[in-house]
């Protein structure tokens, strides 16, 4: 797992000769994990929110995790493809190429904000938020011309709930995740 | 959970013999036409056309209600707030205050919920009816990078195991007394961190595995890949693109060049 | 080592006791079929079984995880199926097979904490517990580092100790010894045996027969979601046919004694120091 994942080559000095200009194996295997991650997640962990009876997904906490942790690539990439591919498996196909955009340009902007100045707190915030709003307005835009006005509003509010909720663990996420990565380089492998 | 992780069946049809580069194709044009007719009759002419290649691809009656469930939820929301917001038209038929019920409203509603309908089942002609292996294979012969090919392939053969993971991560940490939904809302987002942290990390930990069996496989090693089972277009895939691309032709050239309203 | 079958007797008294238990997966498989079983406070039982045999099944039962629609199951004088698995927690603790799924905590003394402060004990009773799981557990050492670093044996106790810290009555470990080498399982068996002697009940799901010879009091076999048998453990070794029909083998030591049953060595034999006495008895007897 490279720390950092982020672009062509993976940027490992240990990456092996790569002449076919293909992005390099680990990145390969991790944008293809992350991605699935986020389909399952978005798929199994439904929280129950009592005040509307909904019910949210925590995909929007994989896809801040990944572009928090992993730069705006991983976000953009595993984001936006994880939750369409859920879109597509959860009877929303035609949704999907609209999930695409929302989520891949929630988890762009975040990666693209929130890692700056080593992704300080206040950075993180700032990411998660404008990432937030893109997602909330691509929707919202989309749903608008789709459904009507009615329902597009109607979806607002349980949305920015929902970038509420998976921003906030996406964040507490991407701290121990990171220092796990930092400290331990990689989780210590079975012998 | 009754959460398909694969939608595909398998069966000899047909559509499941088609190219899948033909089907994404199809699936495509028929959503831009149903985004450009607007017409309720128009737009019930295709759903029926829909579920007919639907019907004739043998889609198993579970996964269809499976489908159709959370979008038959969205089209009964489009047809009562339609008519609540759009004012436009007569006869107008009730009024309550700034809200105004007219008759062309309550159908434009209905017509808009048959092409949500419309664009949700042709998704499924697709899915139904192709393997995810043909299906990446046909992005990737479609112009998608093979290198993205694979981390899509890896994504959909890793989708059911981290399904599978997280259910069971979740009942290791209740079985230390873990209350999901418990507690004000960010007590609980602080819940689900016990649950994801291991979740990610032994996600990470199968991608560096992964990484190692890509490297072990001599991935990358050449341009040039060759394939075992190349993708060849027949003439029953030609003729079958002819018609799809005939059935969107017509009513875009009669929207856009004749100026027909649809 | 002489096992610890006869120094250790069990001291009478049900902790579990579970009648007529099924259960069906969602998917049609019927993964308990009928299953009648008492586990005795103090002692260390053995559940036996082949992959798909339904040991997990049960043990997911009886802490709540899985709720059984028909049959009983009464844990410690309580009916199991009115409580939650929150509660359950507090009289059963159920360490997982694979340690990663429950470890996420940055500190291995966080990690610990985790379950008794879910049950909402006081903070200095949460230190209290935890304190006393990590010395069970011999993790002193290493309290301050962050669990998911560490190696496998260390990660395993970790994750034993963050179940015991809720101070269980009984506590089930599933293969708990699973790629641990031979000194490792050794050490993690005598923290065990240690807690079992201080009188906790322990279920120990597995397929390792020599660690049941070792270690358990008493093994239950378990067959295609049925108890097929319920006996001591040398009583258990004794019948070859039924425990292949389980998928399982007996340990070499077992296997040697069953091979020179013709000259009159028997076959409940479950430990090399046995053989060996048996042996040199056998050579007496021909001089």
């Amino acid at each position: 797992m490279s720390s950092g994942g982020e672009g062509e080559g993976g940027g490992s000095p240990a990456a092996p000769r790569n002449p076919a200009k293909f992005v390099s194996p680990k990145t390969v295997a991790l944008y293809g994990i992350l991605t699935a991650l986020t389909t399952a997640v978005t798929m199994v962990l439904v929280v129950p929110f009592p005040p509307t009876r909904g019910f949210f997904n925590l995909g929007d906490a994989m896809v801040f995790f990944s572009a928090l942790t992993f730069g705006m690539r991983a976000g953009a990439i595993c984001g936006g493809i994880g939750s369409a591919i859920a879109d597509v498996l959860l009877g929303f196909g035609y949704f999907a190429p609209i999930t695409l955009v929302a989520k891949g340009s929630e988890g762009l902007v975040a990666g693209a904000i929130g890692r700056i100045k080593a992704g300080a707190p206040a950075a993180k915030l700032l990411g998660v938020a404008a990432g937030s709003l893109c997602m909330v307005s691509t929707y919202f835009f989309s749903e608008w011309v789709l459904y009507g006005i009615g329902p597009a509003i109607a979806e607002v509010p349980v949305n920015v709930a929902q970038v509420l909720i998976g921003g906030s663990i996406g964040i507490l996420l991407s701290v121990p995740v990171s220092n796990l990565l930092r400290t331990a380089g990689r989780p210590h492998q079975e012998r | 959970m009754t959460v398909f992780v694969d939608l595909y069946t398998d069966a000899d049809t047909f559509l499941h013999r088609l190219d899948p580069r033909v089907k994404i194709v199809a699936v495509v044009l028929l959503s831009l036409l149903a985004l450009i007719i607007g017409n309720l009759v128009h737009l019930l002419v295709l759903l029926a056309f829909v579920l007919l290649l639907l019907a004739l691809g043998r889609a198993t009656l579970s996964k269809t209600v499976f489908a159709l469930k959370f979008v038959f939820r969205i089209m009964v929301m489009i047809v009562v707030l339609w008519p609540i917001f759009d004012p436009s038209g007569t006869p107008v038929l009730a009024e309550l205050g700034p809200v105004k019920i007219t008759e062309p409203a309550i159908w434009k509603g209905v017509a808009m919920a048959v092409r949500v309908c419309c664009l949700a089942t042709v998704w499924y002609i697709l899915m139904f009816t192709t393997s995810q292996r043909d299906l990446v294979r046909g992005l990737v012969k479609l112009g998608l990078r093979f290198d993205f090919g694979l981390a899509l392939a890896i994504a959909l053969r890793f989708i059911p195991t981290f399904g599978v993971t997280v259910e069971s991560i979740t009942d290791a940490q209740r079985a230390r007394g873990l209350e999901l939904d418990k507690g004000a809302p960010l007590r609980r987002s602080k819940n689900y961190v016990a649950v994801l942290v291991p979740t990610i990390v032994s996600a990470l930990r199968t991608a560096d595995m992964l990484s190692l069996a890509l490297q072990s496989r001599a991935y990358g090693a050449r341009p040039d890949r060759t394939y075992l089972r190349d993708l060849k277009m027949r003439w029953t895939d030609a003729l079958a693109l002819a018609v799809v691309v005939t059935i969107f032709a017509i009513p875009a050239i009669a929207k856009y060049l004749l100026d027909a309203s649809l | 080592m002489i096992p610890s079958t006869a120094q250790v007797m069990p001291r009478p008294g049900k902790m579990v006791s579970v009648r007529d238990l099924k259960f069906t997966y969602e998917g049609g498989v019927e993964a308990l079929r009928g299953v009648n079983l008492d586990i005795h406070e103090g002692e260390m039982l053995a559940i036996v079984g082949g992959n798909g045999s339904g040991k997990t099944t049960f043990a997911k039962i009886l802490n709540g995880l899985l709720r059984p629609p028909s049959g009983s199951v009464v844990v410690d004088g309580k009916n199991a199926s009115s409580m939650t698995v929150a509660e359950l927690a507090k009289t059963v603790g159920y360490a997982f097979q694979n340690p990663d799924h429950q470890l996420f905590s940055s500190t291995v003394e966080d990690e610990v904490r985790f379950g008794p402060r879910n049950l909402g004990y006081p903070e200095a009773e949460v230190a209290r517990m935890a304190g006393q799981a990590m010395d069970a557990m011999r993790l002193g050492a290493i309290r301050g580092l962050p669990p998911l670093s560490l190696r496998l044996s260390d990660r395993r106790r970790i994750s034993i100790a963050s179940v015991i810290a809720m101070d269980p009555k009984v506590l089930i470990l599933d293969e708990p010894t699973t790629g641990l080498d031979a000194a490792e399982t050794k050490n993690l068996m005598e923290s065990v045996s240690m807690l079992n002697r201080e009188g906790r009940t322990i279920v120990l799901i597995t397929h390792d027969m020599r660690l049941v010879a070792e270690y358990a009091h008493r093994v239950v076999v378990m067959s295609n979601g049925r108890v097929l048998l319920d006996s001591d453990v040398s009583g258990a070794f004794s019948d070859l046919a039924l425990l292949r029909q389980s998928s399982l083998e007996p340990p070499p030591v077992t296997l040697l004694a069953h091979g020179l049953s013709d000259h009159g060595i028997p076959k409940d034999i479950i430990s090399p120091q046995e053989l060996a006495l048996r042996l040199l008895m056998l050579r007496g007897e021909r001089q």
